[in-house]
């Protein structure tokens, strides 16, 4: 952590002590003797030596650093080379998956062109590379070379340039373990035979691997994947390889398409994309309890920041919904879920995420959370305050009633047809 | 033996450029300067002779665990400096931003310093 203090202009001039471990988890014995008397491994020196110092010596006002480069330095031009020493070469630079890519020759690339209507130059967005500072400003061209990678054929590319026109990275520079997801909606889907149905998270179908493995490609050239320098992911998420992607079945839903929700026309073709920590399968059915009880359950295990939650359910669950339970719009069934999902106070404040990032919010006061707060342990409450920001999707092939509950949240979408031929 | 075809490949990085000092980054909210600092603008409080018998602030920023470590900083300093008050406290505020709340107008007044953490 020391070399990226010493490379942010905001921390370089802060006296910073590093404990032993990351303190969170310990015993308070632990606490004590381990990480306060125990040695700071940048300096060698207990921790408890260097607070005192620090409170007590003059400080000496650290030098702007840059960080020690970890990066193999390699001749920026790609020379002629052999598919497999060309294959290792850009997993050596740190532009793909290790998954072996597509080499993005210049044929392949102008035939990738041929899928939008956009000129080759013009700028889809930009990036923030937190490891230079640097702004990144990537063209459709850039794009095209990113899709080829990834074994996009041309029809995939204006799905791949929308992605990347919504200026965000699949890969999330934390310690902790985000996962993504890509939503199509709209006849797209279909022109381009994604999978809503059975299977459609599995990896069997061309569409859904191959534009959710663009839009990872495309973040890991943006640099979002230099380990410890902008990936700090402890133990991250394989759920990146293609970020979940999916098209709903539109055709078996009984409710509105997800992008009709959001203010599209059902002609419309779009994207909406979606970031989260937890994804959770439904082990089996709804056999023996109502749905919003299976969800109470597992909510109890990730409950939800700002209400946020989305629920990807198969058609026979959405059509029993409507058909045998009476929840004739997908609004409907968010608000029954918003009263009846109902959690313990007690594990919703002890659940890390919660505590770190809402309880500062009740302690200024902010309802209903301050009110929540006051609860006793083990008082039941609804922690979905705010129905509109429950994301219902129906995907499955109807073998099952199945689900998946997240907390993911919704984070935008966008039209694909402006980029189409 | 078949000779191995050659290929000549286009890279995939894209234009780069520095970021403008005033501005946020790209897709990052906050305002003109937020990720730009001058280290040299900042002055540091003058540091202390001795402990003994001062008060110090403990805060914890927000991330799991550190509200536990400062209590541990507190039991520290009563069993080995029991002449210095120590007074954990929890930073109002969202755990990423420094809100400019009361606490700090609250340590200047009553404290002599403020050990601030921990990070995750």
């Amino acid at each position: 952590m020391e070399a990226v203090a010493k490379a942010d202009p905001r921390a370089i001039a802060l006296p910073i002590i590093y404990t032993p471990d990351p303190v969170i988890g310990m015993s308070p014995d632990t606490l004590y003797k381990k990480l306060l008397e125990g040695n700071d491994p940048e300096t060698g020196r207990p921790v408890i030596d260097e607070i005192l110092d620090v409170l007590t010596k003059p400080q000496k006002k650290k030098k702007n650093g840059s960080k020690p480069s970890t990066e193999p330095a390699f001749p920026k031009e790609i020379k002629p080379d052999t598919e497999d020493n060309l294959q290792q070469a850009f997993y050596n630079r740190g532009w793909t998956d290790g998954l072996p890519i597509i080499l993005p020759t210049e044929e392949r690339v102008q035939k990738m062109l041929t899928g939008t209507k956009h000129s080759p130059d013009e700028e889809v967005g930009q990036a923030y590379d937190h490891d230079h500072h640097e702004i990144i400003k990537y063209t459709v061209r850039d794009i095209a070379v990113a899709a080829v990678m990834a074994g996009a054929k041309p029809e995939y590319f204006p799905v791949i340039l929308t992605i990347a026109s919504m200026r965000q990275s699949s890969i999330v520079p934390s310690t902790t373990a985000f996962g993504s997801m890509i939503l199509v909606n709209g006849p797209i889907r279909n022109e381009l035979k994604m999978n809503s149905g059975i299977a459609a998270f599995s990896p069997i179908n061309q569409a859904n691997s191959v534009i959710g493995r663009a839009w990872t490609l495309m973040s890991i050239c943006w640099g979002y994947a230099r380990i410890k320098r902008t990936l700090w992911s402890s133990q991250g998420c394989n759920e990146l390889y293609n970020n979940m992607c999916i098209a709903e079945n539109e055709e078996r839903s009984p409710w509105t398409p997800f992008h009709v929700d959001k203010g599209y026309k059902p002609e419309e073709s779009v994207i909406s994309l979606f970031r989260g920590w937890a994804m959770v399968n439904s082990i089996g059915c709804a056999a023996n309890r109502p749905l919003h009880e299976e969800l109470s359950r597992q909510y109890t295990a990730i409950p939800p920041l700002g209400s946020r939650a989305t629920i990807v359910m198969d058609p026979l669950v959405a059509r029993n919904l409507k058909d045998n339970e009476g929840f004739e719009t997908k609004m409907d069934y968010c608000r029954h879920l918003s009263e009846n999902i109902r959690i313990k106070a007690e594990d919703y404040w002890k659940t890390d995420h919660i505590d770190m990032l809402v309880s500062s919010e009740a302690a200024r006061g902010v309802e209903p959370f301050a009110t929540w707060k006051a609860l006793p342990d083990d008082a039941l409450f609804a922690p979905f305050h705010m129905p509109e920001n429950i994301n219902l999707i129906v995907v499955g092939g109807e073998t099952s009633p199945l689900w998946k509950a997240s907390e993911y949240g919704y984070s935008g979408s966008a039209s694909v047809d402006k980029w189409r031929v | 033996m078949a000779k191995e075809v050659l290929f000549s490949v286009v890279s995939p990085e894209a234009e780069r450029d520095k970021l403008a000092p005033d501005e946020p980054p790209p897709g990052f909210p906050g305002p003109a300067g937020a990720f730009r600092f001058d280290p040299g603008s900042i002055t540091y409080a003058e540091r202390l002779d001795t402990l003994d018998n001062k008060t110090i602030y403990l805060v914890d920023i927000g991330f799991g665990g550190g509200y536990n470590f400062m209590l541990e900083v507190q039991r520290w300093f009563n069993d080995h400096m029991p002449s210095v008050t120590t007074i954990p406290r929890k930073k109002p505020g969202h755990v990423f931003s420094d809100d400019n709340n009361e606490l700090w107008e609250e340590v200047k007044e009553k404290g002599d310093a403020v050990i601030l953490g921990v990070a995750g």
